[in-house]
Parts: C-alpha cells; sequence; structure tokens
C-alpha cells in the first residue's frame, strides 16, 4: 500500500491501460461508470424479451406460446433481470459517472473495490440465467414458477434452479451493499473543499440516502433466502409449519427488503430529475432544502411500511390500522417532492429537448403511479385489488416513470457530456413519445383488467378478459421495440455527431458542466473551491 | 370416511347456469381504455356492465369496500386533475419559445419560504380524510362477528383445486375446473362443484391450505384471504342477494394457478336447506357402498377409477398418463405404477415430501382402490391386477 | 492493477475506516434477521435434544 503512495503530479502521467486490461482491471470511475451504464443496457434487453414474451402468451386467451411453468419462470426473471440487473446497475453506473465529477474529487474512494462490485455482476447474471435454463436441460429439475417473491412453500417445491437464483441474489445483493459503502464513504469524504452536505447536488443527495437503504436493507433479503436455502437442503423449517416454522415469515423478511427496494430504484431517479427540470426551466430547483427532508422522510416511513404488501395474511387489526396509515403517510414526502417539481417549472422558461419530455411524463405518469399507491394502501380495498392486474398496473406505472424514465432522462442529459457528441434530438423525441405512448397503451388498460376480476401472474384467462389484454399486448409491443430505437440513438452519439460543449444545455449548473465534453480521464485532479 | 362428490356424480346446481359475459370480438373497441377513464367516476352501474370497475356486491361488507373504493378513486382522480392543470398551464405559457422569462426569484417569494409546510399539511388533511373512512370499514370488514349461529365452512386450498368443507353440516365439496371443451365461454370461471352457499346467514370462511400458499377470491364477496399451510386465517360474509358469483385463486400457487376458479352459488335458505339433505344422501349411499363386503372385478374398479384419475389426477398427471416431466412424472410404465403394491399405495396415500403430491388419505378405500387400479392397468400398464378395498385399508 | 493516487494517507485511512463501519453496519443486519439465528438455535437445540 505505501509503496504506491504517489503524489499527484506522478499518477496523473501515468498511461491509460489499452484493450481488455483498460476494462478488466480498471479503477477509473469513469470506465467502471461505463461498464455499469452498458451492463444495464444489455439487461434491459434480456428483461425486455422475457416480458414481451410474457404479452405476447397473453395476447389471447388460452395457453398458444408458453408452457405454464416456462411462463412463470419468465415472470419471475423478467422482475429479478429488470431490477437487479438493469434499473440498480444502471443507476450505479451514473453514480460511478457523475457522482465524483459533481463533488469535485478526483475518483471514486475506493477504487479498487469499485472494480470488485462492478465485476461481480457479470458472475451474478450468469447464475440468474442459468437459474432459467438449467431446467431445460436433463436432469435440470423444475423451473422458477414462484414469481419474484420467491414464497415458500412453492420455492421449496422447485428444483436446483431455485438454488442457482438465491446464489445469484448473494452475489447481487454483495456487489450493490460495496457499491453503496463506496459511493457513501466517496460522497462524506471527498467533497472538494467548501462543499458542505447542503450545498451537494441533489444527484448526490438521493444516492446517499439509497445506499444508506441498500446497506440496511440488502442484508436482509440475504437472510431471508439463505433460510431458504437451509429449509430446501439441510432439513431446517424456518418456513414450515409442519416442522414449528411459518410461511409468512419469509414474506416479512422478503418484504421488509421489497419495500424499501421500491425507493431504492426510484430515488436515484429522482435525483436526476432534480437537475434535468431546473436546466430546462432555467430556473433553479424550487425547496432543496424540503427536497432532502422529503427525501429522509420517504427513506424513514418506507423502511417500516413493508407489511403492507402482505395485507391478506391475516394480520391483526392493529398491525394492520399502523401499515394502512403509515403507507398513506407516505404521500405527505412524495407530494412534496412531486410539488416542488410543477414549482420548479412554474414560472420557468422552458424548453422540450429530449430529457425534459421525459422529466414531465415523469411528473404525470409517477404521480398516477402514486395515487393508485394510496387506493392499494386503504387495506379494505386491497382486499380486493391485492395480487391482481390493478396491481401490476399500479406497480409499472411507478417504477416505469419513476425509475426507468428517469434514468432515460439521465442518459440523454449526461450523453453529450459522456461521449463529446450531442445526440440526434429528432430521434430522442421520437423515442419518446412511442415509448410514452407504448407504455401508457400497456399497462393502463391493465386497471381495469384487475378491477373486472383478472388476477396476476396468470398463464390463461377467461375470454370476458380479451379486449384489454388485446390492447395491452399491441402497447408493449409498440414499447419493447421502441427501446431499439434508443439502443440506436446511442449508438450513434458515440459514434459521432455534433460537437458538445461543456455546459451542453444552456441551463445546465453544476461542477460536472465546467468539465471539457467528453472530460480527461483524470478529472478534479486539483479539487475546485467552491464558495 | 367421508365421500365427495366429483364430477361423475354431480352435485347438481340449483340454479340453472347463467351464461357468462359473452366473448367480444378481439379489438372491437379499441377506444374502451380510454371511455373507460372517463366512465369509472361516473355511474356505478354503466362500470359493471363494460367490466371496467368491480362487479355489484354481493354481501354487505363487499359494498362498504366497493363504497370505500369508489371514494378513494373519487378523491385521487380529484387531485390528479389538480396536478394535471397546474403541469399543463405551466407547460403552455412558461415556455421559452413563448418569450417567458424565468421568474428567478419564485423559490424565494414567501411561497418558497412556506409551501413545505402547506403542501403536507394540504396533503395530511386529504390522507386523515381517506384514513379515517378506511378505517371505519376495515373494523366491520376484519373482526368476524362473534355469533352463535354463524355457519362455518373450511376453504382449503390444493395444488390445483378448492375443498370446501360445510364444517356445520358435515358436508365437503371438491371443486375443480372444467375443461374447455365443457365450459365454453366461461373456461376458467366454471367449476363442477360449486360453492353453494345461504343468503341472508353470516358465513365465516376459514382458510387453509394442503400444500402452498393460494388466495381465496370472489370480487362479489370481496373477500380475499391467503390459504397458508399450516395455519388458519378468517374472513366472513353475509350474502344478500341470489345468483352465481365468479372468482379466481389469487396468489401464485405454481404451474396451473390460472386453473383455480371458485363459483359461488347463492340460494335461499329453503333451497340450500334442500342441497343440503341432497349431499347427506349421496354420502350415506357412497359409505354404504364402500363398506360393502364384497370382491370387485376389474372392470367394475376400471370403469369407476376413470374417472377418479380424470378429476383428481389427470392434472398433473395428465389423461394420457404421460405426466409433465420433470414436475410431474409420467405413469404410463413407471416403476410406481407398475411395480409392488405396496409402493403405489404409500405413495397415493400419503403423498411425496417437498413435491406437489399430496396424501390422498382422505378419500375413501373403494376410491383409492379404483384410482390405484386404473393407474396399474390403464395406457400400457397391463398388470391386470384388482385392488380392492380392503388391500388400502390394509395399507392405511 | 493500477491506481492512480489522489488520496493522502490520512485521507485513505480515514475511507477504509469508514468502509469497514459501514460493512460491519451491514453484517449488522444480516445478523440480526435475526429470525434466521433464533431459529437455527432453536433447531440446534431440538437435533441435541434428539
Amino acid at each position: 500500500m505505501t509503496a504506491t503512495t504517489l503524489t499527484h503530479d506522478e499518477a496523473h502521467h501515468h498511461d491509460t491501460p489499452k484493450g481488455w486490461r483498460r476494462w478488466l482491471f480498471s479503477t477509473n470511475h469513469k470506465d467502471i461508470g461505463t461498464l455499469y451504464l452498458l451492463f444495464a443496457l444489455t439487461m434491459l434487453f434480456l428483461g425486455g424479451a422475457s416480458a414481451m414474451l410474457i404479452r405476447l402468451e397473453l395476447f389471447q386467451p388460452g395457453i398458444q406460446l408458453l408452457a405454464p411453468d416456462l411462463y412463470n419462470n419468465l415472470v419471475t426473471n423478467h422482475a429479478l433481470i429488470m431490477i437487479f440487473g438493469a434499473v440498480m446497475p444502471a443507476a450505479a453506473g451514473l453514480a460511478n459517472w457523475m457522482i465524483p465529477m459533481m463533488i469535485g474529487a478526483p475518483d471514486m474512494a475506493l477504487p479498487r473495490m469499485n472494480n470488485l462490485s462492478f465485476w461481480i455482476l457479470p458472475a451474478a447474471a450468469t447464475m440468474l440465467i442459468l437459474s432459467f435454463v438449467v431446467p431445460f436441460f436433463p436432469g435440470g429439475g423444475t423451473q422458477i414458477n414462484t414469481g419474484w417473491t420467491l414464497y415458500p412453500p412453492l420455492s421449496v417445491q422447485v428444483g436446483m434452479s431455485m438454488d442457482f437464483l438465491i446464489f445469484a441474489i448473494h452475489l447481487l445483493g454483495i456487489s450493490s451493499v460495496l457499491a453503496s459503502i463506496n459511493i457513501i464513504v466517496t460522497l462524506l469524504n471527498m467533497r472538494a473543499p467548501g462543499m458542505t452536505l447542503m450545498k451537494m447536488p441533489m444527484f448526490c443527495w438521493t444516492w446517499l440516502v439509497t445506499a444508506f437503504l441498500l446497506i440496511l436493507v440488502v442484508p436482509v433479503l440475504a437472510g431471508g433466502v439463505t433460510m431458504l436455502l437451509f429449509d430446501r437442503h439441510f432439513g431446517t423449517s424456518f418456513f414450515d409449519a409442519a416442522g414449528g416454522g411459518d410461511p409468512v415469515l419469509f414474506q416479512h423478511l422478503f418484504w421488509f427488503f421489497g419495500h424499501p427496494e421500491v425507493y431504492i430504484l426510484l430515488l436515484p431517479s429522482i435525483g436526476v430529475l432534480s437537475h434535468v427540470i431546473p436546466a430546462f426551466s432555467r430556473k433553479p430547483l424550487f425547496g432543496y432544502n424540503s427536497m432532502v427532508g422529503a427525501m429522509l422522510a420517504v427513506a424513514t416511513i418506507g423502511m417500516v411500511v413493508w407489511a403492507h404488501h402482505q395485507y391478506t395474511i391475516g394480520m391483526s387489526l392493529g398491525a394492520v390500522t399502523y401499515f394502512m396509515i403509515g403507507t398513506i403517510l407516505i404521500s405527505i414526502p412524495v407530494g412534496l417532492m412531486i410539488f416542488n417539481f410543477i414549482a420548479t417549472m412554474w414560472r420557468g422558461s422552458m424548453t422540450f429537448e429530449t430529457p425534459m419530455l421525459f422529466a414531465v411524463a415523469i411528473v404525470l405518469m409517477f404521480t398516477f403511479g402514486g395515487l393508485s399507491g394510496v387506493m392499494l394502501a386503504v387495506v379494505p380495498a386491497d382486499m380486493q385489488y391485492h395480487d391482481t392486474m390493478f396491481v401490476v398496473a399500479h406497480f409499472h406505472y411507478v417504477l416505469m416513470p419513476g425509475a426507468v424514465f428517469g434514468l432515460f432522462a439521465g442518459v440523454f442529459y449526461w450523453l453529450p457530456k459522456w461521449t463529446g457528441h450531442m445526440y440526434d434530438e429528432r430521434l430522442g423525441k421520437l423515442f419518446f413519445w412511442i415509448n410514452v405512448i407504448g407504455f401508457n397503451l400497456t399497462f393502463f388498460p391493465q386497471h381495469f383488467l384487475g378491477l373486472a376480476g383478472m388476477p396476476r401472474r396468470i398463464v390463461d384467462y377467461n375470454v370476458m378478459f380479451t379486449e384489454f389484454n388485446v390492447v395491452s399486448s399491441i402497447g408493449a409491443m409498440i414499447f419493447g421495440l421502441s427501446h431499439l430505437l434508443f439502443l440506436y440513438i446511442i449508438i450513434k452519439t458515440i459514434r459521432g455527431g455534433k460537437k458538445a460543449e461543456s455546459r451542453a444545455w444552456e441551463g445546465a449548473k453544476g461542477l460536472e458542466w465546467e468539465l471539457d465534453s467528453p472530460p480527461a480521464f483524470h478529472t478534479w485532479t486539483v479539487a475546485p473551491q467552491i464558495k | 370416511m367421508s365421500h365427495t362428490p366429483t364430477a361423475a356424480q354431480p352435485t347438481g346446481s340449483v340454479l340453472p347456469p347463467k351464461s357468462g359475459k359473452t366473448a367480444a370480438p378481439a379489438l372491437r373497441n379499441l377506444a374502451l381504455p380510454l371511455a373507460a377513464c372517463a366512465l369509472l367516476t361516473a355511474s356505478s352501474k354503466v362500470n359493471a356492465e363494460y367490466g371496467i370497475n368491480f362487479p355489484q356486491p354481493a354481501a354487505g361488507v363487499a359494498q362498504e369496500i366497493y363504497d370505500i373504493h369508489m371514494l378513494t378513486m373519487q378523491i385521487t382522480t380529484f387531485l390528479l386533475v389538480i396536478v394535471f392543470g397546474f403541469v399543463f398551464y405551466s407547460l403552455y405559457y412558461h415556455r421559452k419559445s413563448r418569450g417567458y422569462e424565468a421568474d428567478q426569484n419564485f423559490h424565494k417569494s414567501w411561497f418558497g419560504h412556506w409551501s413545505w409546510v402547506i403542501v403536507p399539511v394540504l396533503v395530511l388533511g386529504i390522507d386523515l380524510t381517506i384514513a379515517g373512512k378506511a378505517d371505519a370499514v376495515l373494523k366491520e370488514v376484519w373482526e368476524v362477528p362473534k355469533e352463535e349461529n354463524i355457519m362455518d365452512v373450511k376453504v382449503t386450498g390444493h395444488q390445483w383445486w378448492w375443498e370446501f368443507d360445510y364444517l356445520d353440516h358435515d358436508i365437503k365439496v371438491e371443486s375443480r375446473y372444467v375443461p374447455h371443451e365443457e365450459s365454453g365461454d366461461l373456461y376458467l370461471r366454471e367449476v363442477d362443484n360449486r360453492l353453494v352457499l345461504p343468503t341472508g346467514v353470516k358465513i365465516r370462511f376459514l382458510h387453509t391450505s394442503a400444500d402452498v400458499l393460494h388466495a381465496f377470491w370472489v370480487p362479489e364477496l370481496a373477500v380475499k384471504k391467503d390459504a397458508i399451510p399450516g395455519y388458519v386465517t378468517e374472513t366472513w360474509a353475509e350474502l344478500n342477494r341470489e345468483g352465481v358469483f365468479r372468482g379466481q385463486c389469487a396468489e401464485l400457487c405454481g404451474t396451473w394457478h390460472s386453473r383455480m376458479p371458485i363459483v359461488v352459488e347463492s340460494v335461499s335458505p329453503q333451497q340450500f336447506a334442500a342441497w343440503v339433505d341432497d349431499q347427506q344422501a349421496i354420502k350415506v349411499a357412497a359409505a354404504a357402498e364402500a363398506s360393502a363386503d364384497k370382491t370387485w372385478s376389474l372392470d367394475e374398479l376400471m370403469a369407476k377409477g376413470k374417472p377418479l384419475y380424470e378429476t383428481k389426477c389427470a392434472a398433473c398427471h395428465q389423461a394420457t398418463g404421460m405426466g409433465l416431466p420433470p414436475a410431474f412424472p409420467a405413469l404410463n410404465g413407471s416403476a410406481i405404477a407398475t411395480g409392488p403394491l405396496e409402493g403405489h399405495l404409500n405413495i397415493v396415500l400419503n403423498g411425496k415430501q417437498g413435491t406437489a403430491m399430496q396424501p390422498w388419505n382422505s378419500l375413501n378405500d373403494l376410491e383409492i382402490a379404483a384410482i390405484v387400479t386404473y393407474e396399474r392397468n390403464a395406457w400400457d400398464n397391463k398388470t391386470g391386477q384388482a385392488v380392492q378395498p380392503a388391500d388400502v385399508k390394509q395399507a392405511r | 492493477m493500477h491506481v492512480p493516487e489522489h488520496q493522502t494517507p490520512e485521507l485513505r485511512r480515514k475511507n477504509i475506516r469508514l468502509a469497514w463501519m459501514l460493512g460491519g453496519l451491514a453484517l449488522f443486519f444480516l445478523v440480526t434477521s435475526f429470525p434466521f439465528w433464533s431459529g437455527l438455535f432453536r433447531i440446534v437445540g431440538n437435533q441435541a435434544v434428539q
């Protein structure tokens, strides 16, 4: 360790490694950020393909395309790939790229660990894909037909592919805890002189909270799936009533992770919005302090309301009342966030480039998803909504705008900074419109399906549900295929395009825009002074 | 030994089957989703016809739940309109292309200083309105009334059928989905034996499961509760109108989760009493038949075994006996179905731990004998063995 | 794997110390997903009795 203690100047003259060694051994936050983003993009297409297969099967009543277990397997994998493979790594990629540049740090605090936390991911993804593929081989056991919630006793029935999945979850968990530790240390120890916590860019704040959430809840999921593994192979009965256990215990452990996970997916995108909306409204973020407070409140309340995912397990009246009121109260800080975004746009001087289009769509559609969340929080009404397509519609309205559109906005916003080229604005807007229309066409009808009585996670349905399923499936095809355009735009921008200025957007503020586009391999080797 | 009515001995419906909503040609109405949004908040009567909202409730608690659902939906729709209004106003007027200059001091106005208090207080007011209403309904829905003469129905979820035990009448009903050829447009919404319930009586449902999690859900009754193996959860309802109400299992329970419909047939107390008498007569006759000291011929057992196999076993092992490997092994040519009888009886009676194969020991000796005989002689399994009820009795 | 050096020894120590503390927090939460351990002890206890 002491041998590598060089001075700043010496480090600066070091050559950049070339070829594959540059990526495999990378300790540079920009390269690792790129790796994370490319990994997430790959997973987005895998998860998207599984979603399109699901919707193709549901296009018409009857079982046409997928055997029931394969359908359930795809449902499971779609969720896990999208959450752990696409959204979380994409958010981590943005964090890696932007946090050091935003706070005036030369790199992440723990560069070697940064390398480790990325390179665990491909191994984890391989395990995840194996869990899908293994049952197709002779002796591979049954497919995972439990959904991503992995509820026992069903998950105890599944063959060896469940073990692959459990280990994949362990690896993914280790990766995200390491990344979170790195981000927290960077944000707390590496800020440029003069940048107090309350002067930190909003994206950094959201990631600080997200990283703490990850450290607190991911180990609990790891504990839960480990107990599942023990139940499956070592004769324990944590979740088996016959041995004195309780299947519901797993649900508590799972959702103690699962509910904060929603905010883990959401908050980084809220951070992106807090940069995009002020930039294209040409005025500062409305209510910085209340935004920070709201975020801390969301994270705190979000940790203690997990059981609203399990209203139907037969809790006591006192318990459900508590979880109901706690859940409804989340609307206060979330409402404040939405209000701040609208107030930022209010009396602004707005232009509508692609990132801003996505931002406006998020404000509108995330509000919609949040309001159906209030409906779901009401326990008596949830006795009807629970486990129907209404829930599917609700959480896609929260997570697609709340998380994924936020990431799209971030990618379009910072793409000029990363590549040094402006993306094709015309294509960007085209992508936005196809994407948003496809999304609404897919998920809006699912509200009605749920209310009319269609449960979720069924491979086949009665003819009475046909019409809305047809609309939903057509929407899903449009929505899914539109991402090919996204891929094309990114490739086109990397390969060339109009030269981007340092400050690529007229209204953009922040340290990252003081640097060249694309920035040098090592930036802020001399820390800027913040007034 | 209680007898179970099966498809071969139909329980008989008290009411003529009501035809379900007929299939509309797909794509007939693409404008529906758009119109639906407006309709939802309008009149509840219109909603029911288009199948975009909950069906008309058939129980008191369901009505309360329906009302709170409509209330929260109206409040949230109102809020949505306000948010959309402000956003679209701003999108239109506060644009650079209209020459609007950004107000750089907006966040420094009194509004900017105090909005962090004003907004949460407003939202809190709305929250408390919703929570207050919900809390009142919740108390009524959640707690089963403590009454002497409440009727108990134990609902047991199985992979993939429902078992209804009328604890006060000592009747058991097995309820399974009906294949497409027989149910037509009601496919996945129709069962062989319905859950027949009387109106005007408080009914307590006791939910449990024999294997994995299931959830009992009939929208008209609005009681959804998980069936958890080893535990009992409870809900209650009092039906206030006659009719046939259809629901489905609502908790992912494995391969054929989609094939667990629930059909409640709500009848008058008189009709219910008549139905109970019928069921008990069938039960007595079957018990007499099973206990008769008689040696059954292979043909008799095969004739009895085929329908039993097709209702109870074919969902997994398939009518062809080929199963769906690897989850559900084939019986045709299998070591167990063609090997020693003891092994075969053991797995049928006691199930296989850690798989979907459950113990079938609730069937009577004759039924087990018939099923096992059928499995050992159907398809290519020509053992020629006629298993007698006495053999089963011994194996228990 | 070469790490371009940009941290003074004090900063490096501070970073690594904080990282260990956060890692400890994560481990604490793993350990206190307590049903795991209580259940494990119960099972170990049961097996000892038999």
